[in-house]
């Protein structure tokens, strides 16, 4: 699965899958492994809001 | 004024030069109103040009520092009221206006040229929605082009660390006001899109009057906003006019706040939504394995109702599967082929034996049959007559018949001896004594031998 995702992307691959297995047409094996790709979408949504580091940095006019 | 009389001896050109100066000095703050010509910018980033009104013409400059801070950069052709003073320059010997505001003459033509360049901006499709940029949902870092002094930044670095404490802010400096702001701008804006420090700008100023604004209206901000591949927000401030550079933004923001909020989402809400769609996502996973645990205990104790028959009609069928594979089986085959032939052989032979048994009575037996026939045919006569003959025989031979004379016979009443002495039997002694007709019993009281 892409870590390439940005939050948003993932957010909504999370959604996705969430329908998937609530509107429960999924095959037991199928809704398993939607339930562990959901997984790592919420991971990568987690890790992309920690991600950033708070700094400021000024680009003065060159 | 001094007058020559005055002058114990002559001035110095510079003596005098000076003194010009000094004469002039009173002409500071003068609003001067005139076209442009001659519009030329020195290598010092100063511009000379000419201001004229067709009688009379005066040398301008317009220093680099106060060009820097003009509402707009003069034109050729164009009117402008000019403030400035009047200087002397010794060196050249020119007496020149130096310039430190350009104002608009006309401000209602400078709205016309601002709306035929709207009109043209519009017809290219610049402000149109489906060529906006979007904003990213959750930037990784957020650039911002302001003065560096001042509220602007300062409240625009508190929104967005308020929402997203640990969102990243790349700040360019940038002229927000004066004829230097659109190259500045538009400079400050390629770096950001050069150096991807950050994955959308913000524009931002504290508002201010159309003039102030004016560097907002200007083309070359216009086209470096257009030409940007990051997205633009602007907060230019609380102003009653859109701002060009408002109407190509892909997002257009009044208040510093706005644009933080427009541009960071809430880190906090999002935390929420996350652990929500967490929660959702275990409450799916629980009920799917808690139907599938359901159907699978369905499912045995219907297999638990129908194991018990299963087994019977297997097992019954495997009797059978074994009956008839020893049924089948060739040894057995041939053992029980052989036992038939055997018992076939066993049942022919008796049957023959049996038959030829009959057959061999009967023919004895119809032999015997025909003999006697013949025999008793032939010696019928023979025989009745023989018969008779020896009946006859028998009659006068038969002691009966010499008792019918009235003779007896005595015999031993215990041995049934014929007694033919007296001397064969004792006193005592029983008799029986046969007659002609009937028997009679009797006990020896003498002898007499």
């Amino acid at each position: 699965m892409s870590q390439e995702l940005t939050y948003e992307q993932a957010l909504e691959k999370l959604d996705e899958k969430l329908k998937l297995l609530e509107d429960g047409d999924l095959s037991l094996e199928d809704a398993l492994k939607a339930v562990d790709e959901a997984r790592v979408y919420l991971k990568i949504c987690t890790e992309r809001l920690e991600a950033a580091k708070r700094k400021i940095e000024v680009r003065p006019e060159e | 004024m001094i007058r020559p009389e005055e002058a114990p001896r002559p001035f110095t050109v510079t003596e005098l030069a000076n003194e010009i100066r000094r004469e002039l000095r009173p002409l500071t703050a003068v609003l001067l109103k005139g076209e442009v010509t001659g519009m030329k910018r020195g290598a010092a980033g100063h511009f000379n040009f000419t201001i004229q009104d067709g009688l009379s013409k005066l040398e301008a400059v317009l220093f680099a520092d106060a060009a820097r801070r003009v509402t707009t950069l003069p034109e050729d052709g164009q009117v402008f009221v000019f403030r400035g003073r009047i200087d002397f320059f010794g060196k050249t010997g020119r007496l020149s206006f130096i310039v430190d505001q350009v104002e608009f003459d006309d401000v209602g033509k400078l709205r016309a040229r601002l709306e035929e360049l709207k009109r043209r901006l519009e017809a290219e499709g610049a402000f149109a929605p489906s060529r906006k940029r979007k904003l990213p949902y959750i930037p990784k870092a957020v650039a911002l082009l302001t003065s560096p002094t001042g509220a602007v930044i300062h409240d625009l670095q508190q929104t967005i660390w308020d929402r997203f404490p640990n969102m990243s802010v790349v700040v360019y400096p940038v002229q927000v006001q004066g004829a230097a702001a659109p190259a500045s701008i538009s400079r400050a804006l390629r770096r950001c899109n050069e150096e991807s420090l950050a994955d959308v700008v913000v524009i931002a100023r504290g508002g201010g009057s159309f003039e102030e604004m004016f560097a907002f209206n200007n083309e070359v901000i216009a086209r470096a906003i257009l030409a940007s591949r990051l997205p633009v927000v602007t907060a230019l401030g609380h102003t009653s006019d859109r701002t060009v550079a408002d109407m190509v933004a892909d997002a257009e923001c009044r208040t510093p706040t706005e644009a933080g909020a427009r541009v960071v989402p809430k880190k906090a809400d999002l935390l929420i939504q996350l652990t929500e769609r967490g929660r959702r996502l275990e409450r799916e996973r629980d009920r799917r394995l808690a139907r599938e645990v359901e159907r699978l205990q369905a499912r045995r104790e219907r297999l638990l109702q129908v194991l018990p028959s299963l087994m019977r009609t297997r097992m019954e069928r495997l009797v059978r599967a074994r009956a008839d594979l020893a049924r089948l089986s060739p040894v057995q085959q041939v053992a029980r082929r052989a036992e038939a032939l055997r018992e076939r052989g066993r049942r022919l032979d008796a049957a023959a034996a049996a038959r030829l048994a009959r057959s061999l009575s009967t023919l004895t037996s119809r032999r015997a049959e025909e003999r006697l026939e013949r025999a008793l045919t032939a010696r019928f006569g023979a025989a009745t007559r023989a018969l008779d003959h020896r009946r006859q025989r028998l009659i006068a031979l038969s002691p009966e018949s010499v008792l019918s004379r009235g003779y007896s016979i005595t015999q031993d009443g215990a041995t049934g001896a014929v007694l033919r002495s007296a001397s064969d039997t004792a006193a005592g002694r029983k008799l029986r004594i046969r007659l002609a007709a009937g028997r009679v019993g009797a006990s020896v009281d003498e002898v007499e031998p």
